[in-house]
C-alpha cells in the first residue's frame, strides 16, 4: 500500500479535501482535526507530515518544534497567512517545505511526492539506470538494453551530466560550460550537434529530451 | 508642590540653622570674651599692688576702681605675669581655660591690650586662701566645682550659674604665688538679667532667611513664568497631534526642556505619519480586495453556476467552462496574494524581511503553483535550475510572488499549446540569472518601456485590460528595485516575451 501521511488541518472541507486527494494518489491519510502536543509515542509511524499552522489547540510551529526534538520526518506545512516570518521560522525550525493557500490538489501532491522522493538522491559516481539506459561514470560505460554503446568524451560527459539528475532539465548554457571541451569554441549550436549525434548512437530509447527554452533531460526513452 | 514653595522652604530650611549656628557661635564667642577680660583683668590688678592690699586686710579687700598702677605697667605687665606663670605647675598645660595665657605669654590679640587693665562693671572681687576658706565674711562659699577644677590643678576655673534669675559668672584665679589669704581670688560678674530675645542673634542676621527666601521668590518668577508657557505649549502641541511646535528660546535648561520636547515630538510625529500609512495602506487594501476580487469572483459564480445547470438538465460538462472557472479561481488567488505584497511594500521597510532564500526551490513553488493551470490548457511549463540550490539574501514571499507573477503572464497570455519555460543560472561572478521565456504574444516595446517606468500606484495597474500585465508585473519590477536587481523585459528568441531578474547571490 501507499505511504502513511499525517495530516494536522483543523478545516473540515479542507481537511477532507486534502484526505480525499491523498487517498486518490495512492497514499494512506491520517487526519488530525486540531493541533496536539507531539510526542515521541503520541505520533502514529508516518513517511511525512502536513502540517497547517493556525491550529486550535497547539499553535502549528509548536508541533514542529516538538516533532523535531525527536523526529526527522519530513514535515510540509500549509499556512494561509503568506507571511515571510512564518516561513522563516518554519524552514528554521526545521520544516522541509511550506505551501500557501490557496493551492491546487495536484500541486500538493506533486510536492508531497517530491518531499518523498528526496532522499533517493544520486550520489556523483553512482551507475544510473533509466529506462533501457544504463549509465556507469566510473567505468565510462553506457549501455542501452545491455548493449554497449561507444561514445566520443564529449557524447559521454554529456549524458553523464543529465544522468545525474534524471528527470530534471539542465539547462543549455550549463552544458556548454561544463560539458564542451573550453579549449574548443563551444556554442549551443555545438551542443545541439552532439546531442542528435548522442541520440543517433543510443538509438530509439535515447530518453534525452529537449525541455523547450531550458535545455535537455533524461527520462526512461520509450522509443517514441 | 510648587516649585517656588518648595524652594522657599528648601532656603528656609538651610538658613535657619546656620543663623541659629551663628548666633551660637557669637553668643559664645561673646561669653569667652567676657570670661577672658574678666581673667586678665584681675590678674593684672594683683600683680599691680592689689596683692599686697589684699594681703594686708583680706577681709575687707576689694579691688579699686579706676586705671591700675603707673603708665608703664601696662608695657611690663605681661612680661612679669608670663615668669610666674610658667612656674605654676604642670597640671596648668591641660587646664582648659588658659588659652593665651602661657606660649608667648602675650594677651590674646582679641582682648586688646587696653581690656586687660580695666576691670568690667559689676565685677566683685573675693580672695581665698590655699583652703579655699576666706578671710572676707561676705565672701560665698566657693562652688563644688570651682573648688574641684581648682584642686585638679587647673589655673582659672570658669563656672556660669544663675542666682535670683540673674546669670552669673565665676572666674577662680590661681594667683602666680603660694599661699597666704589671697592665693585664689574670686572674680565675681553678676551680669544684667537678659533681654527677652537675649540668647536670639541680632535682627541683621535673622533677616537674612527672610531675604533669602524673598530672592529666591523674586529670581524664581521668570522661570516659573516660562515653565507654565513651556507647560501650556506642550499641551497645545497634544491636542493639535504634536502639529504645533513649542517655542525654544534662551540656552538654559528651559530651553534644554523645550528642545527636549522638540525632538520627542518630532519622533512621535514620525511614529504617528507611519502608523498613518500603515493604516492606509490597510484601508486601501481592504477596498482594492474589494474590488478586485468580486469581478473575478462573480465571474466564477458564474461558471459554477453554468455547470450547474448542465449538470441539472443532465448535460455533460464543458471543458471550456470548467477550465475558465479554474483560471478565475487561479486569479483571484493570485490577485489577493498580489494586493497583499503591494500593501507589504507600499508600507516600506519595516515590512520587508531579509533572509537566506533558495531560488531553486522558489522556482519549485512557482512551476507547482501554475502547472495545474497550464497543464490544463496544455501549455508546457518546464524550468531548468543549477544543481546546486542558488541562495539570495531576500524576503522570500515577495521573491515567490515577483517571480510567480511573470508565470502566471505567461500562462495568462499564453496561446494553447505554447510554452512557458523558467531558467535560473548562476554565473561564476556570483550572480544569479532568473529567466521566465514564453512564445506568447510578447509586448510590444514603446508597452515594455511603458511597463517598466509605469508608477507603481494607479489603478490603471490593476485592472486586467488588454495590455493586461496589470498588478503583477509591477509588483515584481518593486521587488527588484527592493532587493537591488535588474529586471528586464525583453522579446524572447521564441518570439514571445523574455523577462530576466538579475541580481547578486548571497
Amino acid at each position: 500500500m501507499g505511504e502513511r501521511i499525517l495530516l494536522v488541518e483543523d478545516d473540515p472541507q479542507l481537511g477532507a479535501q486534502i484526505v480525499e486527494h491523498l487517498q486518490g494518489a495512492g497514499f494512506e491519510p491520517t487526519w488530525w482535526r486540531e493541533g496536539r502536543v507531539l510526542t515521541a509515542e503520541g505520533l502514529p509511524r508516518v513517511s511525512l507530515v502536513v502540517l497547517d499552522l493556525m491550529l486550535p489547540g497547539t499553535y502549528g510551529l509548536d508541533m514542529l518544534k516538538s516533532l523535531r526534538s525527536f523526529s526527522e520526518v519530513p514535515v510540509l506545512i500549509l499556512s494561509a497567512r503568506n507571511d515571510t516570518l512564518d516561513k522563516v521560522r518554519a524552514l528554521k525550525l526545521g520544516a522541509d517545505d511550506y505551501m500557501t493557500k490557496p493551492f491546487w490538489p495536484e500541486e500538493l501532491i506533486e510536492r508531497v511526492r517530491a518531499r518523498l522522493r528526496r532522499p533517493t538522491l544520486q550520489k556523483a559516481e553512482a551507475v544510473v539506470e533509466v529506462g533501457a539506459l544504463r549509465i556507469d561514470p566510473q567505468a565510462h560505460e553506457v549501455s542501452v538494453q545491455g548493449q554497449p554503446v561507444e561514445l566520443t568524451r564529449v557524447e559521454f560527459a554529456l549524458l553523464a551530466a543529465l544522468a545525474r539528475r534524471p528527470r530534471e532539465a539542465v539547462t543549455r548554457q550549463w552544458l556548454v560550460e561544463h560539458v564542451l571541451d573550453p579549449e574548443r569554441e563551444g556554442t549551443e549550436r555545438t551542443l545541439d550537434v552532439h546531442v542528435s549525434r548522442l541520440r543517433r548512437k543510443l538509438g530509439p530509447q535515447h530518453g534525452v529530451e529537449t525541455v523547450w527554452g531550458v535545455g535537455y533531460r533524461l527520462v526512461p526513452g520509450d522509443g517514441s | 508642590m510648587r516649585l517656588r514653595l518648595r524652594l522657599a522652604l528648601t532656603v528656609v530650611a538651610v538658613t535657619v540653622p546656620v543663623v541659629v549656628g551663628m548666633g551660637y557661635f557669637q553668643h559664645s564667642l561673646r561669653q569667652r570674651g567676657q570670661e577672658e577680660v574678666l581673667e586678665a583683668s584681675t590678674l593684672a590688678r594683683m600683680q599691680a599692688g592689689e596683692r599686697e592690699r589684699c594681703e594686708a586686710s583680706p577681709e575687707t579687700w576689694t579691688v579699686r576702681r579706676g586705671p591700675p598702677g603707673q603708665g608703664a605697667l601696662r608695657e611690663s605687665e605681661p612680661r612679669e605675669r608670663t615668669t610666674p606663670e610658667d612656674e605654676s605647675g604642670p597640671g596648668r598645660d591641660s587646664a582648659p581655660r588658659e588659652r593665651g595665657l602661657d606660649g608667648n605669654g602675650g594677651p590674646p590679640p582679641d582682648r586688646g591690650p587696653g581690656r586687660s587693665g580695666r576691670l568690667p562693671p559689676g565685677v566683685q572681687h573675693f580672695p581665698y586662701d590655699a583652703s579655699f576658706v576666706s578671710r572676707n565674711p561676705r565672701a560665698p562659699v566657693l562652688p563644688e566645682e570651682l573648688v574641684r577644677g581648682a584642686r585638679a590643678g587647673q589655673g582659672t576655673v570658669i563656672l556660669h550659674s544663675t542666682q535670683e534669675g540673674r546669670p552669673i559668672l565665676d572666674v577662680l584665679l590661681r594667683m602666680p604665688w603660694d599661699g597666704g589669704p589671697c592665693a585664689y581670688i574670686l572674680a565675681r560678674r553678676e551680669e544684667p538679667p537678659s533681654p527677652p530675645l537675649g540668647g536670639m542673634p541680632p535682627l541683621e542676621v535673622l533677616a537674612v532667611p527672610f531675604f533669602a527666601v524673598l530672592a529666591v521668590v523674586v529670581a524664581l518668577g521668570p522661570v516659573i513664568r516660562r515653565v507654565r508657557q513651556l507647560t501650556d505649549e506642550v499641551r497645545t502641541s497634544a491636542v493639535s497631534h504634536y502639529q504645533q511646535p513649542v517655542s525654544v528660546r534662551g540656552n538654559d535648561e528651559v530651553a534644554e526642556l523645550a528642545r527636549a520636547f522638540q525632538e520627542a515630538r518630532a519622533e512621535i510625529q514620525h511614529q504617528l505619519s507611519q502608523q498613518e500609512a500603515r493604516e492606509q495602506a490597510l484601508r486601501d487594501f481592504l477596498a482594492n480586495t474589494m474590488h478586485d476580487v468580486m469581478t473575478p469572483l462573480t465571474v466564477l459564480q458564474g461558471h459554477l453556476s453554468a455547470m450547474q445547470q448542465r449538470v441539472g438538465r443532465g448535460e455533460p460538462m464543458e471543458p471550456a467552462v470548467m477550465a475558465s472557472a479554474m483560471g478565475e479561481a487561479h486569479y483571484i488567488a493570485s490577485l489577493v496574494h498580489n494586493l497583499a505584497a503591494a500593501t507589504r511594500l507600499e508600507a516600506g521597510e519595516p515590512q520587508f524581511q531579509r533572509a537566506p532564500v533558495d531560488l531553486n526551490a522558489v522556482v519549485a513553488r512557482v512551476i507547482g503553483r501554475h502547472q495545474p493551470i497550464a497543464r490544463q490548457r496544455r501549455i508546457s511549463l518546464v524550468s531548468g535550475v543549477p544543481e546546486a540550490p542558488v541562495w539570495v539574501n531576500g524576503d522570500v514571499t515577495l521573491i515567490e510572488q515577483a517571480v510567480s507573477n511573470v508565470v502566471f503572464n505567461g500562462i495568462h497570455h499564453g496561446r494553447d499549446e505554447g510554452h512557458v519555460a523558467v531558467v535560473l543560472e548562476s554565473t561564476r561572478q556570483g550572480r544569479f540569472r532568473l529567466r521566465v521565456i514564453d512564445d506568447g504574444p510578447g509586448i510590444p516595446e514603446e508597452e515594455r518601456a511603458r511597463i517598466l517606468e509605469r508608477g507603481f500606484r494607479g489603478n490603471a495597474a490593476r485592472t486586467r485590460g488588454v495590455e493586461g500585465q496589470g498588478l503583477g508585473l509591477h509588483i515584481t519590477r518593486h521587488v527588484a528595485h527592493v532587493h537591488g536587481w535588474t529586471l528586464t523585459l525583453a522579446p524572447s528568441e521564441y518570439g514571445g516575451l523574455e523577462v530576466a531578474l538579475e541580481g547578486e547571490v548571497s
